[in-house]
């Protein structure tokens, strides 16, 4: 009982935390996946630059709650130019290109960053503090809002893409972007919207996981590895297995580390990844011939 | 001289080869210029060898760095433990890394496109992991300090001189290997599966065969580069095995320009030589590659080796990107 509360619970609610944050990055990379098949390598630096372009508005204004509306805004614009200047003039070509392209980019954005903000560790204090009693232990405040609004994100982005029209229709060019250019969408713009709330999902889950972690310019680069292996085990384009992958993922790794040291952990979750892409490479829920 | 063998090897390419050996010679070359030149070369090697994977089959492998890395290690562990032998270091590569290439190639042909880049990407990242935390192989400082290989029992390594000149026999010698690959019918088949992998499937090729053979062949290439490097280094560290390693070897080929053997040795000079110019004097050389990488893929797919052909060919035979002229 000791154990339960002392070690067991927090560590799940940890997985679970981590897990919806996750699920907001993975989401936005299966949908870029999806539509533009391009596994995006610079998803990475969008999650970063949510941080830094957080952490600029905070030092101008003070306001961690303006941030949260500021940086995905401003994430969203650079990731929608991005896309009509860099990926749009590659749609006729194999996929492959890219995917280099985004690496590039990556690279890009990432030693951008090191130039404007240097490449110390930086900290965002948490905008909420203290920790509430919960189930006879104690955990932080902020952590629970982290959690809250992850899954109120979830669960309206689930609204989004199954009752409205816009998110139907990124629904239906994941499924078949000719067939919907013929009815007369105006499917370029489309990919540009998409990308831009790709990016403004990546930055939201940077900015939110900021006060968890260290803001610092390699910091996407440490969870891309881990988002792209949510998107594949959820199959990829698929928008629901991302969001189980990301929890089962997350939670996981959090329940793995009581046991395990963490070479044991990152071995044991790239081994589940290469099992599922050899095995099963649409993942959990994946349509089957996706790109097989 | 065979007849392929003289098909693969022409003129140009011996009077380039032979500057390079003449290079010594130059009245301002020091012994730092010699190891830049090594690096250089040797990394234009490694970008060759990933050329027949990327250019030549079509394959995009983001766990190339495991394979150079696993080829440093191999020659690290040995030295370390008092073989001195340069052969025998480079024989304990070709096991080691043929047998990792063959279970990555196993799996990962058996898939396309972006799913052969992620599973050799993640393999990557297992090797990675095993070597940055097993402290029997020093952690994340990898293997310091090492000795100099021998050449042969009494001729040491130890010069910039003879370091130079082992790398160049090691790039020519991968050369030949590739050119006279490619221009066999094997390599045709290989352009065949890029091309069109289910023609070729059609065609009664045994496709997955054939892209494992591609697989194993540029990944043992790559890892006798990594047998190379602890040499000049003194060192193996998992740093070389980083995801983002094997993505500076796709620059290294895209700078070059795909499916041309000679353009990523290119590449990789350029790459190699522009870092240490331009990043002895400011920090945004990333910076600088990040946004010449993405210009290539936008307007120059053909990369550096595309511009002396756009000089010399008709625009017309320029129109696909990623083709490989006849």
């Amino acid at each position: 009982m000791e154990y339960l509360t002392a070690v067991l619970a927090p560590q799940l609610l940890h997985g679970l935390v981590f897990g919806a944050a996750l699920g907001l990055l993975a989401l936005g990379l299966t949908v870029i996946f999806g539509l533009l098949g391009v596994m995006n390598f610079a998803h990475g630096e969008l999650y970063m630059l949510g941080a830094y372009v957080g952490l600029a508005v905070i030092g101008l204004t003070g306001s961690f709650w303006l941030a949260l509306l500021l940086a995905p805004l401003a994430v969203a614009l650079l990731g929608a130019l991005t896309e009509v200047a860099t990926l749009r003039p590659l749609y006729r070509r194999p996929p492959l290109y890219g995917l280099i392209l985004t690496f590039g980019l990556a690279l890009v954005f990432r030693e951008g960053v090191r130039q404007v903000w240097g490449g110390d560790m930086r900290r965002i204090l948490p905008p909420i503090t203290g920790s509430t009693p919960l189930l006879g232990m104690t955990y932080p405040t902020y952590r629970l809002f982290l959690l809250a609004v992850s899954c109120a994100l979830l669960l309206l982005l689930w609204l989004f893409f199954t009752r409205t029209r816009a998110g139907i229709l990124v629904r239906a060019a994941v499924q078949d972007a000719e067939m919907l250019d013929g009815l007369g969408v105006n499917v370029p713009r489309l990919f540009t919207l998409a990308f831009a709330g790709s990016a403004a999902l990546a930055a939201l889950a940077g900015l939110l996981l900021a006060p968890v972690f260290t803001v610092y310019p390699q910091m996407g680069v440490e969870m891309i590895l881990l988002a792209f292996m949510v998107v594949i085990l959820g199959g990829m384009g698929s928008l629901g297995g991302s969001v189980v992958a990301a929890f089962v993922i997350g939670i996981a790794q959090s329940l793995l580390t009581l046991w395990l040291n963490p070479q044991r952990v990152a071995i044991a979750i790239f081994g589940l990844m290469i099992l599922v892409l050899i095995v099963r490479p649409r993942g959990f829920f994946g349509r089957e011939g996706v790109l097989e | 001289m065979s007849s392929p063998l003289r098909r693969a090897v022409t003129w140009r390419a011996l009077a380039v080869f032979a500057l390079l050996a003449l290079l010594p010679l130059a009245p301002w070359m020091s012994p730092y210029y010699l190891l830049l030149a090594f690096d250089a070369l040797l990394f234009g090697a490694v970008a060759m060898s990933l050329d027949l994977l990327m250019g030549y089959t079509g394959l995009v492998s983001f766990g190339h760095a495991a394979f150079f890395g696993l080829g440093a290690y191999a020659t690290a562990v040995l030295l370390e433990r008092g073989v001195r032998s340069l052969w025998l270091c480079l024989a304990f590569a070709v096991v080691v890394v043929g047998l990792y290439a063959l279970v990555v190639a196993y799996f990962a042909t058996a898939r396309r496109g972006i799913y052969f880049a992620l599973l050799t990407l993640v393999f990557a990242e297992v090797v990675y992991t095993f070597f940055r935390y097993t402290q029997t192989f020093g952690g994340s400082d990898g293997i310091q300090g090492l000795p100099s290989p021998e050449l042969a029992p009494g001729v040491v390594l130890d010069t910039p001189l003879r370091h130079y000149y082992v790398i160049l026999a090691y790039l020519g010698l991968a050369w030949v290997a590739l050119r006279v690959l490619v221009q066999s019918h094997f390599g045709r088949v290989l352009v065949a599966i890029r091309e069109n992998e289910d023609r070729a499937r059609f065609l009664g090729y045994n496709v997955q065969r054939y892209k494992l053979a591609a697989c194993v062949i540029s990944a043992l290439l790559t890892g006798l580069g990594g047998a190379l490097y602890p040499g000049r280094s003194a060192y193996a560290t998992p740093d070389l095995m980083l995801w983002t390693v094997s993505g500076e070897f796709i620059i290294m080929v895209m700078i070059g320009g795909l499916g041309t053997l000679a353009g990523p040795v290119l590449g990789g000079v350029f790459f190699i030589v522009l870092h240490e110019k331009v990043s002895s004097y400011v920090d945004w050389y990333f910076l600088v590659v990040g946004v010449v990488l993405v210009l290539i893929v936008l307007f120059m797919p053909r990369g550096l080796f595309g511009l002396r052909r756009a000089l010399v060919l008709r625009p017309r035979q320029l129109a696909r990107p990623g083709r490989v002229p006849a």
